[in-house]
């Protein structure tokens, strides 16, 4: 009888300050997989923002973060069944891939047990449309990309564009947001071609593009590594001289080290650490923890998530209950991330986030801007 | 016309690097009888230590050998400790096996390099084109065909000449009959293998200095293609790789060059609806094994 006794309290004084002091997150994310490029530096940068704030004794002083991670495998179906694991064990926000196919595939999960779900850095607009009140992104949308470096095309001058987008994923069909930006501003589209993610041989389109006349001004493409220098390199072997755009997918140091090919390449990405700014901090940091400079963004877009999700909690006095997160999560306003402010009020979802618009110059990086593009250049967003 | 030629070059290039692939997968299936799924993975390791070697300021020309030498030892030792043990099992157990290593590998890669893609640092002139004519051809393609060629006449004076590569030939036939005549198993086997990753290392040479990268995934899309090269040709025939390889290689690029615009999306299913097509009325391949018994009722 004592020993029960004893071991009652004993239970209940261990599950008692912890249902009040911890926020648990649940981390279905890919660890492996065609994935894992982009998810495994998001989880660095959670687990840093997660050590730090624990460090400090927790959100608001008080409340540690504990999170539970689950490898999906870069898998859609394995994505579902980690996040009903994960619901199980009774988290307060769960954390989905990066790509919008599998996150979209644990939405049923997400909305009948009704915790709010961020995905670590997917960036199609469809994704929180088709997800519905509970399914949040943390990234710059597509649509708001293209609608950057398209007005920035137009400004240069560059009034004929071509397209090379692949119909495999959300992602990669950014360009035909450009297209419909480039069109909306005067421009003129000269023509588009579509490949598959892991192409090799990109020499067929590249042969194409160098016969056309006159040649357009400007390419744009959202395909990323290997792809993407693979396509870069044919073209310019076969003579092609036009501007090329890309997206946030080539923001790696692959895109720094092509060399004289690689010259003059501009893209959007997530951030840039500006002298002073939160990004340069969060590099140094960064640099700290791991002996070795972050190789991409997506480190500090790991970071600027859980700065989302202690703003939620804070702005919630403290609650972890997963209905009130997410309408505090839904009312976000200028939360200071490393790479920019984020604000989710007002948006279906998709955080309003600084573009910064970059340039290959000298192997390095320049900034072009950080222009926030005007409200009526940004197009719908379209499901593929 | 000259369009035309360009794209037929384009073909040339990319079909030379399948069939130096299909052949790696021929070379093993030819004396055991297992499709290595794991060549992507030997291609893998080369380009890993093409990417030391930029890293550590190795010279091109030094880091390519170090690169194929990579790829021979991890294919013999990859024999030695995975495929030789189960070598007497089913045709299934050594097809599992080999995914099995493959899957191991990219999870090594993914947790002890990195899972994102790195950076090999190529030298520039690769990404120069030279003009014959009406034709711009990039150094990296004309590299590609001249290494398919040199590779081919060494394969073949190799497989015909040399005593390692008749005793290969010789248990290619009959594996048996090749042992009673005094042919050591062990050395055949060893020999394929050690073949298989010289080929995969000088493919991940060409492979790579296309897309100047190197990811824990990246084996998987060339010995897909690899795969179906080889069985276009002919499984288990040496020649049949090579025609194999290149016949897919011209079918893509024709595709690519040639397929309307609202098609294009399709050029994937299309590809390989011609490969089905060709082996409805070549059921064996293009030059069929002369050691395939497939039995067909």
């Amino acid at each position: 009888m004592n020993k029960l006794l004893i071991s009652t309290l004993l239970a209940s004084a261990m599950a008692f300050p912890s249902a009040a002091e911890t926020l648990r997150v649940g981390v279905a994310t890919a660890q492996t997989g065609a994935l894992a490029p982009f998810d495994t530096p998001v989880i660095a940068g959670i687990h840093i923002a997660v050590d730090e704030i624990n460090a400090a004794g927790g959100i608001d002083g008080k409340i540690k973060i504990e999170l539970l991670e689950r490898d999906v495998r870069s898998d859609a179906a394995q994505t579902s069944i980690a996040t009903q694991e994960l619901v199980d064990e009774g988290v307060s926000v769960i954390v989905l891939p990066c790509d919008a196919d599998p996150a979209l595939a644990a939405i049923g999960v997400v909305s009948d047990a009704q915790i709010p779900a961020i995905s670590t850095c997917a960036s199609s607009p469809t994704l929180p449309q088709i997800g519905g009140e509970y399914m949040f992104a943390n990234f710059p949308g597509d649509n708001v990309q293209a609608a950057v470096s398209a007005k920035w095309a137009h400004d240069e001058g560059l009034r004929t564009a071509y397209i090379v987008y692949s119909p495999d994923t959300q992602y990669t069909t950014m360009p035909l947001y450009f297209a419909e930006v480039f069109e909306k501003l005067g421009g003129k589209m000269l023509g588009q071609d579509t490949h598959t993610i892991g192409q090799q041989d990109f020499s067929a389109i590249a042969t194409r593009i160098a016969a056309l006349d006159p040649q357009p001004d400007v390419i744009m493409t959202s395909t990323y590594e290997p792809d993407f220098p693979s396509m870069l390199k044919a073209l310019r072997a076969a003579g092609v001289e036009s501007q090329m755009i890309g997206s946030d997918g080539i923001d790696s140091p692959t895109t720094f080290s092509l060399g004289a090919v690689a010259e003059g390449l501009v893209f959007t990405t997530a951030g840039h650490p500006t002298e002073g700014s939160p990004l340069e901090a969060f590099n140094k940091k960064f640099e700290e923890v791991h002996k070795k400079a972050p190789e991409t963004v997506f480190n500090a877009v790991g970071y600027d998530l859980v700065k989302v999700i202690e703003a939620a909690v804070i702005a919630a006095d403290g609650s972890t209950d997963p209905k009130v997160l997410r309408d505090a999560i839904a009312n976000l306003e200028n939360v200071q991330g490393a790479t920019s402010t984020i604000t989710y009020k007002g948006t279906d979802g998709m955080p309003l986030r600084e573009v910064s618009l970059i340039r290959v110059k000298d192997g390095g990086r320049e900034l072009l801007g950080q222009p926030t593009p005007d409200a009526s250049l940004i197009p719908e967003p379209r499901v593929q | 016309m000259d369009l035309f030629l360009q794209q037929t070059v384009n073909a040339f290039a990319l079909g030379g690097t399948y069939a130096l692939l299909a052949l790696g997968l021929a070379m093993v299936f030819s004396t055991m009888g297992l499709i290595n799924f794991a060549h992507g993975e030997l291609m893998t390791i080369a380009g890993y230590i093409l990417m030391a070697c930029g890293l550590a300021g190795v010279p091109f020309a030094l880091s390519v050998p170090l690169a194929i030498c990579a790829a021979v030892i991890a294919a013999v030792a990859m024999e030695r400790i995975a495929f030789r043990p189960v070598r007497n099992a089913s045709g299934a157990t050594m097809l599992v096996t080999s995914f099995a290593v493959s899957m191991i590998l990219q999870v090594l890669f993914q947790n002890f390099i990195s899972a994102r893609s790195q950076a090999v640092l190529l030298p520039q002139v690769l990404s120069e084109s030279v003009r014959f004519g009406g034709l711009v051809i990039g150094v990296n393609k004309i590299a590609a065909i001249a290494t398919t060629i040199v590779m081919l006449i060494f394969l073949d004076r190799f497989m015909k000449h040399h005593r390692v590569g008749i005793a290969m030939r010789a248990a290619a036939e009959d594996f048996s009959v090749a042992r009673l005549m005094g042919i050591r198993a062990n050395t055949v086997i060893a020999g394929a293998f050690a073949l298989s990753g010289f080929l995969a290392g000088v493919a991940a040479v060409l492979w790579v200095s296309q897309r100047a990268s190197v990811d824990p995934l990246m084996g998987f899309t060339p010995v897909l293609k690899a795969f179906i090269a080889a069985i276009l040709g002919g499984l288990g025939s040496l020649r049949g790789a090579v025609a194999g390889g290149f016949l897919l290689g011209f079918i893509e690029i024709y595709l690519a060059a040639y397929l309307p615009q609202g098609m294009q999306e399709f050029r994937d299913p299309i590809a390989l609806c011609l490969v089905v097509l060709v082996l409805i009325f070549r059921p064996n391949g293009l030059i069929p094994s002369p050691a395939l018994k497939a039995e067909k009722v």
